[in-house]
C-alpha cells in the first residue's frame, strides 16, 4: 500500500480536473513550502516533496509501479490532463520528518519486503541507532501499513493508515507489526544523497504542462483566441502579468481581513483554478462567494464589501 | 421591585393561571442580567443571519442561557419541579452548544473550512432538549433534594465547559490576531471568566453545603443538620464572588456582543 503521512493541512481534497499545476507549485514553492502535495487519482498516487519550496522528490504509484522524478513529473502532468476525478492535499512537515520521507521515497533500501518474523527487532534498532540512519521504516501487509521515522538514528514519529496525523506513539504501528503476514521495508538517505535537488527548476513544469495541454482535445483550457487587430495606438503601459494580479488578490485580502484572509484567498484561488480561471465572471462570483463565507468570520460587512469590489477591479485586469 | 400586585391581577384576567399567594419580588440587578442575556442572545443571532453555521450554534446557546434566567423570574418557577428541573438541563444544553460553536470557530481559523448545517444544530437542539424533558418525566418527580442535585450537574458542566472555553478562545485568537475582529473575540475569554466566577463559587458553596438552597432544605424537612463555617473568610468570599460574578458575566456578555457588533458593521 502506496502511504504517505498526513501533517499540517494547508490544502486537502482540492478537485484535481480544476488544477492549474504550474499555478499550483508555483504556490508551493513561493510558499517556501516543507512538507508534501499529494495528488491521489483512481488507480494512480502522486507525491512531491518539498523542503523550504524546492521540489526535492517526486513519486508516482501506479499498478504497482514506481516511478521517480522526472518521469514522475512528466507521469503527473498525463495524468493531471486526462483527471475527470481525483484530489490535491497539500501537508507542512518538520524538515526532519521531510528528510525521513526522503528516504522512504529516494534512499537506499536497506531491508526490503523482508518479513517481521524474519527479523530481530533489538538489533534493527541499535543499527539504526549506531548508524544514526535517516530514513523510514515501513511495516505493512495487503490491508494495512505503518510507518517510523528515523532522523540520525533518533525516532521522530509514527504514523498508519487511520492516522490523521504524524503520531507520537507506536500503538497501532506495532499492532500492524504483530499481524501474522506482516513485512517491513526500510530505506535510509545515504550520506551522499543530496537534499538540495530542485526538480521543479530541471524539469520545467510548465513546458510539460503546455506541451501536454495544447495536444489533449478533451482539456478544459479554451481554444486559442483569434488573433486581435493590432492596436492603433500602443497601451500606455504593459498589462500586468496574472502572477501580479495573483499577488495583489492575496495582498488585498491580507489588508482588509488579515493573515487568515490571505491564506483563505490562496485557497480559494486554488479551489476556483487558479488566478486566469477569475476571467470567467460565474468563477469570479463563486470566488467571491466562497471568500466572503470565510471572511464573515474574521472582519465587518463593511470590510468585506470594500475587498470585494477591490478584487473585482483587479480581476478585470485579467 | 414588587410585581406582587401586577401578577394577582393577571391571575384575574386570566384565570386558567394559578393564583399567587407568595410576593412577587425581584432585585433590580436580576431583570438587569436578564435584558443583558437577552442581549446578547438577540446579537448572537443577528451575527448567525446568512453567516457560518457555528453562530448558530452560539446564538441558540445564548438564547437558551436567556430562556433559563428568564425562566427565573417567573413566579411559579419554584411551583413545578419537573419544569424546574428541565431548565436544569436546558442550562447544560446551552453550554454545551455554546462551547460547541466556539470549537468549530477553532477549526475554522486551522483549516479554513465552513462545513455542516445549521438545520443540525437546530435539530440537535429540539432533540436535546425533548430527550431531557423524557428523562424527567419518566422518572419520579423531583423532590427539592434532586433539584439541587439538578444544579450541581449544571453547575459543574459550566464551570469546565467555560474553563474550556477560556483556552479555545485563546487558540482562536491567536490564529487570528491581525483580524479585525480579533479583540471582539478575545472579549469572550472574560466573558467565560466571569462564568467561571459565578458558576465555580457556587458549585463550592453547594459541595460544602453552605448554599441557601441546602439550609433551606435543612430548616423545611427540619433535618437538625449543623452546618460549620458559613462566616469563614472564604464562604463570605464565594458568596459574595457568586453574586460579583452573575453580574459580571451578564455585563461582560452585554458589552462583548455590543463591540462585537460594532466591530462586525
Amino acid at each position: 500500500m502506496f502511504l504517505l503521512p498526513k501533517g499540517n493541512p494547508l490544502a486537502e481534497n482540492i478537485p484535481a480536473a480544476k488544477l492549474q499545476l504550474p499555478e499550483a507549485l508555483d504556490k508551493l514553492k513561493n510558499g517556501a513550502l516543507t512538507g508534501c502535495a499529494i495528488f491521489d487519482f483512481p488507480g494512480a498516487d502522486c507525491a512531491l516533496l518539498y523542503d523550504g519550496g524546492k521540489l526535492i522528490s517526486a513519486i508516482v504509484h501506479r499498478e504497482n509501479k514506481e516511478l521517480k522524478d522526472q518521469a514522475a513529473l512528466q507521469a503527473l502532468v498525463d495524468l493531471l490532463v486526462l483527471a475527470s476525478s481525483g484530489s490535491f492535499s497539500v501537508y507542512g512537515f518538520s524538515r526532519d520528518i521531510i528528510q525521513a520521507l526522503l528516504g522512504m521515497v529516494n534512499g537506499t533500501a536497506i531491508i526490503d519486503g523482508q518479513e517481521i518474523k524474519q527479523i530481530d527487532f533489538k538489533t534493527l534498532l541499535d543499527r539504526i541507532k549506531n548508524e544514526q540512519m535517516t530514513g523510514t521504516l515501513k511495516i505493512y501487509t495487503a490491508d494495512r501499513t505503518g510507518l517510523i521515522f528515523y532522523k540520525d538514528g533518533a525516532t521522530i514519529g509514527f504514523y498508519h493508515d487511520a492516522s490523521s496525523a504524524v503520531e507520537n506513539s507506536a500503538g497501532e504501528v506495532q499492532q500492524i507489526a504483530g499481524l501474522p503476514d506482516a513485512k517491513a521495508d526500510l530505506c535510509t538517505l545515504s550520506a551522499s544523497q543530496s537534499f538540495s535537488l530542485d526538480l521543479a527548476g530541471a524539469g520545467d513544469i510548465r513546458k510539460l504542462w503546455e506541451a501536454a495541454t495544447a495536444g489533449n482535445l478533451f482539456t478544459a483550457a479554451p481554444a486559442p483566441a483569434p488573433k486581435p487587430a493590432p492596436p492603433v495606438q500602443p497601451p500606455a503601459s504593459a498589462p500586468a502579468s496574472p502572477s501580479d494580479i495573483e499577488n495583489a488578490i492575496i495582498e488585498l485580502a491580507n489588508q482588509f481581513v488579515g493573515k487568515l484572509g490571505k491564506t483563505l484567498a490562496e485557497k480559494e484561488l486554488m479551489n476556483a483554478g487558479g488566478v486566469k480561471a477569475l476571467k470567467d465572471a460565474a468563477t469570479l462570483q463563486e470566488f467571491l462567494g466562497a471568500l466572503e463565507k470565510g471572511s464573515k468570520l474574521l472582519a465587518s460587512a463593511n470590510k468585506i464589501k470594500e475587498m470585494s469590489e477591490a478584487i473585482t477591479a483587479e480581476a478585470a485586469k485579467l | 421591585m414588587d410585581l406582587t400586585a401586577f401578577f394577582q391581577h393577571l391571575t384575574e384576567i386570566l384565570p386558567f393561571l394559578p393564583k399567587i399567594y407568595n410576593p412577587v419580588v425581584y432585585s433590580v440587578s436580576d431583570v438587569v442580567l436578564v435584558f443583558f442575556w437577552f442581549v446578547a442572545a438577540a446579537f448572537s443571532f443577528y451575527f448567525s443571519l446568512g453567516n457560518a453555521r457555528l453562530w448558530t450554534s452560539i446564538s441558540i446557546g445564548f438564547f437558551l442561557i436567556f430562556w433559563s434566567q428568564a425562566y427565573l423570574l417567573n413566579p411559579y418557577a419554584e411551583s413545578y419541579f419537573r419544569v424546574t428541573a428541565v431548565h436544569s438541563i436546558i442550562g447544560v444544553i446551552s453550554i454545551l452548544l455554546i462551547s460547541h460553536g466556539f470549537q468549530e470557530y477553532f477549526v475554522f481559523t486551522r483549516t479554513l473550512e465552513i462545513t455542516g448545517s445549521k438545520r443540525t444544530i437546530y435539530l440537535t437542539t429540539v432533540v436535546a432538549i425533548l430527550l431531557g424533558i423524557l428523562v424527567v418525566y419518566l422518572n419520579p418527580k423531583p423532590t427539592q433534594f434532586a433539584l439541587r442535585n439538578y444544579k450541581i450537574m449544571e453547575n459543574t458542566v459550566w464551570l469546565f465547559l467555560s474553563l474550556t472555553n477560556i483556552y479555545v478562545v485563546f487558540k482562536i485568537w491567536r490564529e487570528m490576531k491581525d483580524s479585525p475582529i480579533a479583540n471582539g473575540i478575545i472579549c469572550f475569554a472574560l466573558v467565560f471568566f466571569c462564568i467561571v466566577l459565578w458558576k465555580g463559587s457556587n458549585l463550592y458553596l453547594q459541595i460544602y453545603q453552605w448554599d441557601p438552597a441546602w439550609q433551606r432544605l435543612v430548616d423545611d424537612y427540619d433535618l437538625g443538620i449543623k452546618t460549620y463555617g458559613m462566616d469563614d473568610f472564604l464562604v463570605q468570599a464565594a458568596q459574595q464572588m457568586h453574586s460579583i460574578g452573575a453580574m459580571l458575566s451578564g455585563l461582560s456578555v452585554g458589552a462583548t456582543f455590543a463591540y462585537l457588533f460594532k466591530l462586525l458593521r
